[in-house]
């Protein structure tokens, strides 16, 4: 009988563990995201007043975000440093390719970027820049929106999924 | 190989290296690259054709390769060019940005014309004596710029020598650089020659390609500060140049005193000014 009970404790505390690690999840895209902001914001000012080459533009914007998404950044600047690939979209989707630990949608966002950059007049460059942005901004609004209730919503339906498979088991 | 000769492989798409290397690698002076025909490798006089059509992806590879994926960084697209390392004349042509009337670069690249530089150190040995203001005239492609180059290194060896180099063309890092050689890229020729003058006290000031009425007007101004000048302009003869209303002033004020003239085999001859 005890058994029964340690076992559907560990059910329910299992299920709840996978909500709350969906609510991390979704708190740490929201974080990605506001660094790609972050740096997206940088480069169009960098862009506009000083006319920074992308593979130095890269490197600052990667010191300027940090986080997660500085590694990504100096690798793009280090693989255009190298010249290794024709266009910047290349370039970027090998950097993608060794970052697997990225979510879907920054994964996303950061290829438009990589098919952004390299334009070759410097309004369309800096249209290209406001377009990822404000695709960013969008997503992160997404994620923003009735946060609270919807990590409520996740964690409780966990909870519910556990108990469920609780009395299922019984 | 040569440090300006693998810079400029480096900036070619890898289909064309092999083939621009071993048919261009001595007398290349122009590559052409135009969007659906064949690269086309000018020099002595002859054209030759590579096979394979060009792509956009290959023209795209160029342009980002000689600018870092960056040509808007570059001030001189907005005047149909880029500057490669090595020193390689990059232009452009295709769709065109422009605002308010003005050029402010290219959104897509149709053409390309590589115009390849090189320097051999020592030949302008016999001109490095001549005493005053020297004037390099030939018309496009002939080795003007590769002469002033040789006379800014050779004249440095005695003065101070001011190079005033607005596309950046004159002394790439591969170069050779004289003993007594500052160099100025990137700032236009009237107002280059107004720093250099206050800040670098030269000798000489050299300076490639006389095109502008505003250049003209620098030089007298420099000339009447006391430098001297070595420079090029683009006239086939003496005649040629008398007849270009543009240096009419330079002639008038007599600024320079020694006209080296360049012939089709890039040699060249001293003439005397005279007016």
């Amino acid at each position: 009988m005890t058994y029964k009970w340690v076992g559907a404790v560990l059910v329910v505390l299992g299920c709840g563990g996978c909500g709350l690690r969906m609510v991390a999840e979704q708190t740490r895209q929201a974080g990605l995201l506001r660094q790609l902001l972050q740096g997206l914001e940088f480069m169009e000012s960098q862009l506009q007043y000083r006319l920074t080459p992308l593979p130095e533009l890269c490197r600052q914007a990667a010191g300027e975000v940090g986080g997660s998404l500085g590694p990504v950044l100096r690798e793009l600047a280090q693989r255009l440093d190298g010249g290794e690939a024709p266009e910047v979209s290349a370039c970027m989707t090998a950097v993608l390719s060794s970052h697997g630990e990225l979510p879907g949608n920054l994964r996303r966002l950061l290829y438009q970027l990589g098919k952004s950059l390299g334009r070759f007049d410097l309004p369309g460059q800096i249209q290209g820049l406001r377009t990822v942005r404000s695709a960013c901004q969008q997503e992160r609004q997404r994620l923003e929106e009735n946060k609270g209730e919807r990590f409520r919503s996740i964690q409780t339906l966990a909870c519910c999924a556990g108990a469920a498979l609780v009395i299922l088991f019984a | 190989m040569n440090c300006a000769w693998k810079q400029l492989m480096n900036i070619l798409p890898p289909r064309l290296r092999g083939g621009v290397d071993q048919l261009g690698r001595e007398t290349m002076e122009e590559l052409r690259l135009r969007l659906g025909s064949p690269p086309e490798i000018t020099g002595g006089g002859k054209s030759t054709w590579l096979p394979g059509a060009v792509t956009q992806e290959e023209l795209t590879c160029v342009v980002n390769a000689a600018s870092q994926y960056s040509p808007w960084a570059a001030a001189t697209v907005a005047q149909g060019y880029l500057t490669a390392p090595g020193g390689h004349r990059i232009g452009l042509c295709g769709e065109a940005v422009c605002r308010d009337g003005k050029m402010e670069g290219i959104r897509q690249v149709r053409s390309l014309c590589i115009r390849v530089a090189r320097d051999f150190p020592g030949i302008a040995r016999g001109a490095a004596n001549l005493p005053g203001s020297v004037l390099i005239l030939g018309p496009p492609g002939w080795g003007k710029t590769t002469l002033l180059r040789d006379l800014a290194r050779q004249k440095s060896d005695t003065f101070q020598v001011s190079v005033v180099d607005e596309r950046g063309e004159l002394f790439p890092q591969c170069f050779a650089q004289g003993r007594r050689l500052d160099i100025l890229t990137g700032c236009p020729k009237p107002q280059g020659i107004g720093l250099v003058l206050r800040t670098m006290a030269p000798a000489y000031i050299a300076l490639d390609e006389i095109t502008a009425e505003a250049d003209c007007e620098a030089l007298i101004h420099g000339a009447n500060c006391g430098v001297r000048f070595l420079a090029t302009a683009h006239a086939s003869s003496v005649r040629d140049l008398r007849e270009r209303d543009i240096y009419r002033p330079l002639l008038e004020q007599k600024i320079f005193s020694e006209i080296l003239l360049m012939h089709a085999d890039k040699s060249y001859t001293r003439e005397r000014m005279a007016l």
